[in-house]
């Protein structure tokens, strides 16, 4: 099973699909806002607070880059490994932390962005680990 | 830690295992089709028809919208950062998804990779 190097092209477009992934989250977030005092006890609750989230516009856009996202992964996993395609993807993880303080004014505290490079570094071994079973098969 | 974390942290937990659970299903309906990797459109398009005419994709998403579900409310309770930092536990149920369901070989880089997650996320519920 032969696949190309990473070139400049599929970086690009592995980088739009963290900026992607990062957009879709800050639109669900948005989509939350009006709801943030809701409390859900019954079964009820939850659909009206369905209801009330899937009637923002925020989550539909979301939804769509959603399936953007699918549709570039898809593509892009058919030309290179998952063990290099997913530590580039995952700098969501720093991105959606970074999104959160520009735009949603979060506050992240230092021992906050010490765990977040801890889940980076993991998310990075674990994707790794999937070289040496690539290997294997070949 | 704040109260209720813990609540909002068992929510996160189940979205990842309803993640998981719908990444089994689509990860048995591939491998029952018996594709070959190609970087041909038409032939994209004809595995993607073919995997829609699969029911277990469908009961994969039936996972994947309750776990979108179960994503917007934890979403309206916390910080973005916070959840989708707490949401890559999906990595540590997919390692043992992998060794225990589907028979995989899960090394030690992934193990090692599993434990980072996990003080990763003790370290961000604590601050």
């Amino acid at each position: 099973m032969f696949k190309k190097k990473l070139t400049l092209k599929i970086l690009s477009v592995l980088i739009f699909s963290d900026l992607l992934e990062t957009f879709t989250q800050f639109c669900f977030k948005k989509s939350t806002f009006s709801q943030s005092e809701f409390y859900i006890t019954g079964l009820l609750d939850s659909v009206v607070f369905l209801k009330g989230v899937f009637s923002s516009p925020f989550l539909w856009v979301g939804l769509l880059s959603v399936a953007l996202t699918f549709i570039i992964w898809s593509t892009i996993l058919s030309k290179i490994d998952l063990s290099v395609a997913v530590p580039i993807a995952s700098f969501s993880y720093i991105l959606v932390p970074l999104v959160s303080i520009i735009f949603l004014h979060e506050k992240i505290s230092a021992l906050r962005w010490l765990g977040i490079f801890f889940i980076l570094a993991g998310v990075i071994f674990v994707s790794l680990s999937s070289r040496e079973k690539e290997a294997n098969l070949e | 830690m704040k109260p209720g974390l813990i609540f909002i942290l068992s929510l996160i937990a189940l979205t990842s295992i309803c993640d998981t659970i719908n990444q089994l299903f689509l990860k048995s309906a591939i491998n029952s089709l018996k594709i070959s990797l190609t970087a041909n459109i038409v032939k994209i398009l004809q595995f993607i028809i073919r995997l829609i005419r699969t029911p277990r994709v469908w009961v994969g998403f039936l996972f994947s919208v309750l776990s979108l579900c179960i994503w917007l409310f934890v979403l309206s309770k916390v910080d973005l950062n916070y959840a989708f930092s707490a949401d890559s536990m999906h990595y540590i149920f997919i390692a043992f998804a992998s060794r225990h369901v589907l028979k995989e070989n899960v090394g030690f880089k992934r193990w090692a990779g599993t434990i980072f997650i996990i003080i990763g996320i003790i370290l961000v519920s604590l601050s």
